[in-house]
C-alpha cells in the first residue's frame, strides 16, 4: 500500500485479542477524534521470540475494527503480539499494541454440548467438551479437554417448581441427577472450570426437561 | 515428574503471577528475543526428562533470575517472592530426588537448558532478568501441564 506520513494521527484504542477456545480475534477501537471519519486499518502480528511482525493481508486497508488472527496464533504453546494503526489518506498514526498475549492462559473456553434424558426421577447429563478453533472445517477436532486434562464441569440444577437450586460437580463426561420429583420441570446450565489461573468460561445456554410420570402411582390408583 | 512427587501448589504460582504478568511483561522491551526458547527447549522435553529440566530450570531462577532482579514496585515484589520460594521449596526436594538417583539428567535434556542459559547471557543481566521474569507463565504453564494426569480421550 501507498506510504503514508505518521505525524501525529492518533492511535488506535484499547486493543487487545478477543479469544473463545483458541478462537483468536484482534479488536480495537477507532481513535476518538476521528470517529466518522473515513479511517482504515492495517494490522501486523509478532510470534514472541521471533525476528519481525507479520502481514495479516486480509486485514491491510480494512474500515472494520477487528481482524481474525486465529489461524496466525493457532500454536497455544507460543505467546503472540498484535498492532494497528490508523490510516486517513496520506497520514497515518503510530502503531497500537496489544499486551502478550498468552492462547493457553488467556482464552475463554466455552461451554460444553449438553444432552438431556428424563427418567421418573432423574435426569441423565452427558457432557460433550468444547472443541478448539479449527483452520479448516476438515481437520481433527481438538477438544479442549485435551488442552486441559484438568477440566471439569460445574452443573447447576434448578427446580421450577419448588424454585430451588443447587451445583453438582463433575469430573467426567456423564452425571446422573437422581431422587428427583416426576412430572416436574428442570433446568439446567454447564460450566467449564479449570483449576489454576482465573479462566473466564462460559455457561451453556439453560436447557429445560421435565421428568417423566411416575408409573407406580398409576398402579395405586 | 511424576517419578519424583513433590508437593507443589502450581495453581498458587500461576495466579501469583497472573496478577504481575502484564505489569512485569510491560517492562521487557525487546519482544523478538525470547530466553526460555519454549519450543526448542522445555516443549521437547520427554516425560523421562521433566524432572531433570524442571530442577535445572528452577536452579536457574534462583540463582540468577530473582538474584539480578531489583523490583520497586511492592505489588510485584510480593506476586514475586511467593514464586520465588515456591521454586526454592521445589528445588530442594528435586535435589533429594536427585540424590536418590531419581532425577536423572540425560545429555540432550542439559544441551537444551544450556541454550536457555546461553540465551540469558547473551543480553545485559538486568534486561535477561526482567525477560525471564516475563516468561514465567510460560514456565508455569509447562510444569502445570506436566504435573497434572494425562487426558483420557
Amino acid at each position: 500500500s501507498a506510504p503514508c506520513f505518521s505525524n501525529g494521527l492518533p492511535k488506535p484504542t484499547n486493543v487487545t485479542f478477543s479469544s473463545v477456545n483458541m478462537k483468536n480475534v484482534l479488536q480495537w477501537n477507532s481513535p476518538e477524534s476521528l470517529r466518522g471519519a473515513e479511517v482504515v486499518y492495517t494490522v501486523q502480528y509478532l510470534i514472541y521470540g521471533q525476528k519481525r511482525w507479520l502481514n495479516k493481508s486480509e486485514c491491510r486497508n480494512i474500515n472494520r475494527t477487528s481482524c481474525d488472527l486465529s489461524y496466525e496464533t493457532y500454536d497455544h504453546e507460543e505467546q503472540y503480539y498484535g498492532r494497528v494503526k490508523a490510516i486517513w489518506g496520506k497520514h497515518c498514526s503510530k502503531w497500537a499494541e496489544t499486551e502478550r498475549f498468552n492462547p493457553w492462559l488467556e482464552t475463554q473456553i466455552g461451554p460444553p454440548v449438553v444432552a438431556l434424558t428424563p427418567g421418573e426421577k432423574s435426569i441423565s447429563v452427558v457432557l460433550t467438551a468444547p472443541q478448539k478453533w479449527k483452520r479448516n472445517a476438515e481437520d481433527t477436532s481438538i477438544s479442549m479437554h485435551q488442552i486441559y486434562p484438568n477440566m471439569k464441569y460445574n452443573v447447576s440444577i434448578y427446580n421450577s417448581k419448588t424454585s430451588k437450586k443447587w451445583y453438582k460437580f463433575v469430573i467426567n463426561y456423564t452425571l446422573e441427577l437422581s431422587l428427583l420429583e416426576s412430572e416436574t420441570l428442570y433446568c439446567i446450565s454447564v460450566q467449564v472450570y479449570v483449576p489454576g489461573p482465573l479462566r473466564k468460561t462460559k455457561p451453556s445456554e439453560k436447557q429445560c426437561i421435565t421428568t417423566l410420570k411416575d408409573k407406580t402411582s398409576e398402579l395405586k390408583v | 515428574l511424576r517419578r519424583c512427587l513433590i508437593s507443589m501448589d502450581i495453581h498458587h504460582m500461576e495466579k501469583s503471577f497472573q496478577g504481575i504478568k502484564t505489569a512485569v511483561q510491560a517492562k521487557d522491551s525487546f519482544q523478538n528475543i525470547t530466553i526460555l526458547s519454549a519450543s526448542e527447549t522445555l516443549y521437547n522435553i520427554t516425560s523421562s526428562d521433566v524432572c531433570c529440566m524442571t530442577k535445572d530450570v528452577l536452579q536457574f531462577y534462583v540463582d540468577k533470575v530473582f538474584r539480578n532482579h531489583e523490583e520497586s514496585d511492592p505489588r510485584i515484589q510480593r506476586g514475586l517472592s511467593t514464586i520465588a520460594n515456591s521454586f526454592l521449596h521445589i528445588r530442594n526436594a528435586l535435589e533429594q530426588c536427585r540424590s536418590q538417583k531419581n532425577c536423572y539428567c540425560r545429555k540432550e535434556t542439559t544441551s537444551k537448558f544450556q541454550l536457555i542459559v546461553r540465551n540469558y547471557e547473551q543480553m545485559e543481566v538486568k534486561a535477561a532478568a526482567i525477560k525471564s521474569l516475563g516468561e514465567l507463565d510460560i514456565l508455569l504453564s509447562w510444569i502445570s501441564r506436566n504435573y497434572q494426569p494425562k487426558a483420557t480421550t
